[in-house]
């Protein structure tokens, strides 16, 4: 006991005595609640960007130091967090957070205490609208939808059904395609938001085809994901075209039987920084990646490593004037990150995807 | 450090009103309402709807307020027939109900996306003046609530709740209409949430489904069990202690200096087994009500 006492007292002592050196942000993580799984993928793209960064000789010639809360998925208890960076431990940065409704008010917090703020998960059109010194390195729904239906209108689709997880995520994406594809000129036969954590998707999946539509367009994570692949095999939807939105999401826990030859967008994770960024996280956690999230919280920690190296200092307004000069042109893991006049992700490059012998090919 | 503990402060006041509310409920009146969150609901959405269509805070409180007081008056009147763990499970179902309503009326709840931007309480102060008032109006509405709660407990209101709670049957029989008791008592708890509702939804400046889970309702039952149910002392004790507690764990971990993995797992450990060792060691939370105590009828 009392070694843990005296190492908690000594580390206090070292940090205490650090501060005045090294540069310290912040990051507000569901690491725990419902969405823990991508919130735990974000921690992880964070420490591979700690990694890099600090490798490479850290941030103002000190290792750069990340303080990681955890949101719990709760808004109160993210905006906790987001108090105690600002007001105790005195962070010029915050990344964070994943759902919308919890990124939202913490960004809006820190905008009033004048810090910066990164979004780096979440795709709420709202977040467009915060403000200066917000930042987000993920794009938009209107982005990733727009994307989405401009590739399904000219692959030759017309008429398609949408499903999509009755959350912010889903709602924004669905809503998102729903627009720029009927502005195309294509229709949507119908639109089914399905609720989380169902053991079967069967009535969802009928509604669905019941529209009869050329084709399907789905996004689901993890779990979800290869419950509804499988279901909508053994109804025989699959004698339909089916379009993944994050293809590689949606298929990584199916079984490859299942999703043999669906299609689909994701991110562009191939050439800059991303080939490199990829065979490091698979090394280091032995398998492919667990959600398209790590990639945004590794790019938002290298951006603000590097706009903390050009402005020389750990002032946030100084800070907010680097990232925006960076963000002019930056080559992220996630392909390149042009920021427009809203501090917002304008142009994002995404793959086109087929499913070939069980694994996601680049087509085009 | 003080303006973290003015947040956590102001944080904790508006759980103590919610836990207030339950204890009424729950406490004095042994209604089991697991739904506790759709009041608070009503008013977190009474701010942002008024909001949301230019209506006006004073309009988005009274919406707040009449919303509440009636879905109490429903949820006594649709479980009038019904016993106490019965009546708890309808409770949650009508809370999972309303969280779906709003999950999915985006042109009426912004759907799953919510809805931002409500303007702070007092928006003509600064920052810190701003922090301090709402703290004052919190405490002042918290101690107004508890004195209002020991108020209807103290009386014979409060008798005639608590014979209601015991022996339903034997208050039937000394004429107290049971039904009528247990919809007045809904509607003026439910007031206490939505009251609570508005000011977090001013303060925290957004309101969206996930606020609603009914995870939420169960962390406020944690609040009156841990403070003593059936004691409103207890029911604030218990809201400021596991505010507090969940606000200082980021410390602890920086302290200790855990690696990040561990945060969510030390959080849950420490809130779980604290919860624990109370249902094992002191069952009747901190403040236990008092049976028979100092009345005046």
């Amino acid at each position: 006991m009392k070694s843990i006492l005296l190492s908690g007292v000594f580390v206090l002592g070292l940090s205490v005595a650090a501060y005045a050196q090294e540069a310290v942000i912040g990051a507000v993580l569901p690491l725990s609640g419902s969405s823990a799984t991508q919130g735990d993928d974000q921690r992880r793209g964070m420490e591979l960007a700690l990694e890099k960064i600090n490798a490479d000789g850290g941030v103002l010639g000190h290792p750069l130091k990340i303080i990681t809360e955890d949101s719990g998925g709760r808004t109160a208890t993210a905006l906790d967090a987001a108090k105690k960076l600002v007001t105790v431990d005195k962070i010029p940065v915050v990344l964070g957070e994943f759902s919308s409704g919890i990124t939202i008010p913490i960004a809006q917090y820190l905008l009033q205490q004048d810090r910066v703020h990164i979004n780096i998960g979440s795709s709420s059109t709202q977040i467009r609208s915060l403000g200066k010194g917000a930042f987000s390195v993920i794009g938009l729904d209107d982005v990733s939808g727009a994307f989405a239906a401009q590739d399904v209108f000219s692959g030759g689709a017309k008429n398609v059904a949408v499903i999509a997880p009755n959350n912010a995520y889903g709602q924004g994406i669905a809503n998102a395609f729903a627009a720029k594809f009927k502005s195309l000129g294509g229709a949507i036969t119908s639109t089914v938001l399905y609720t989380e954590g169902q053991t079967t998707y069967r009535r969802e999946l009928q509604q669905l085809a019941a529209g009869e539509p050329d084709l399907y367009v789905y996004t689901a994570y993890g779990k979800e994901s290869a419950t509804i692949n499988r279901e909508s095999f053994e109804l025989g939807l699959n004698d339909k075209k089916w379009y993944g939105l994050y293809l590689t999401m949606c298929t990584a826990d199916s079984d490859p039987q299942y999703v043999e030859g669906q299609i689909g967008m994701d991110l562009n994770y191939i050439g800059g920084n991303g080939g490199d960024y990829q065979k490091a996280y698979e090394a280091k956690y032995k398998g492919g990646f667990t959600s398209t999230f790590n990639g945004f919280a590794y790019d938002g920690v290298m951006l603000v490593a590097a706009a903390i190296n050009k402005a020389k200092s750990l002032d946030p307004q100084k800070i907010e004037d680097a990232i925006a000069e960076i963000g002019k042109s930056y080559e992220g893991a996630t392909g390149p990150i042009l920021l427009d006049a809203d501090g917002q992700r304008s142009t994002q490059p995404y793959l086109r995807l087929k499913i070939e012998s069980g694994k996601a090919v680049a087509t085009q | 450090m003080s303006d973290f503990i003015i947040h956590v402060t102001i944080m904790s006041g508006l759980y103590a009103l919610l836990a207030l509310s339950l204890n009424l409920q729950a406490g004095l009146g042994g209604l089991m309402n697991f739904g506790q969150i759709a009041l608070f609901a009503c008013g977190t959405y009474g701010a942002a709807i008024a909001f949301h269509f230019d209506f006006g805070a004073v309009s988005g409180f009274v919406l707040a307020v009449l919303a509440a007081a009636l879905l109490g008056w429903a949820f006594a009147s649709v479980g009038r027939n019904l016993q106490a763990d019965y009546w708890g499970i309808v409770t949650l179902a009508l809370a999972e109900v309303i969280r779906i309503i709003a999950t999915n009326e985006d042109w009426l709840t912004g759907g799953a996306q919510g809805i931002g931007g409500i303007p702070p309480l007092y928006a003509g102060l600064d920052g810190q003046t701003r922090q301090l008032v709402i703290l004052a109006t919190v405490l002042l509405l918290v101690l107004a609530a508890g004195l209002f709660c020991r108020h209807l407990i103290g009386g014979r209101y409060g008798l005639s709740i608590k014979i209601m709670r015991e022996e339903p049957q034997l208050a039937a029989s000394l004429g107290y209409d049971t039904i009528a008791l247990k919809r007045q008592l809904m509607a003026v708890s439910s007031v206490l949430a939505a009251v609570s509702g508005f000011l977090f939804a001013h303060y925290v400046s957004f309101v969206g489904p996930e606020q609603i889970d009914s995870s939420e309702t169960f962390l406020i039952w944690a609040m009156i069990v841990v403070g003593g149910l059936g004691n409103n002392a207890g029911a604030i004790v218990g809201a400021f202690l596991l505010q507090f507690t969940f606000a200082f764990i980021p410390f602890v971990k920086d302290w200790i200096g855990l690696p990040s993995e561990y945060v969510a797992a030390g959080r849950l450990l420490l809130t779980g087994g604290g919860l624990i060792a109370f249902i094992l060691f002191r069952q009747s939370g901190i403040v236990p009500e008092r049976v028979g105590g100092r009345r005046y009828v």
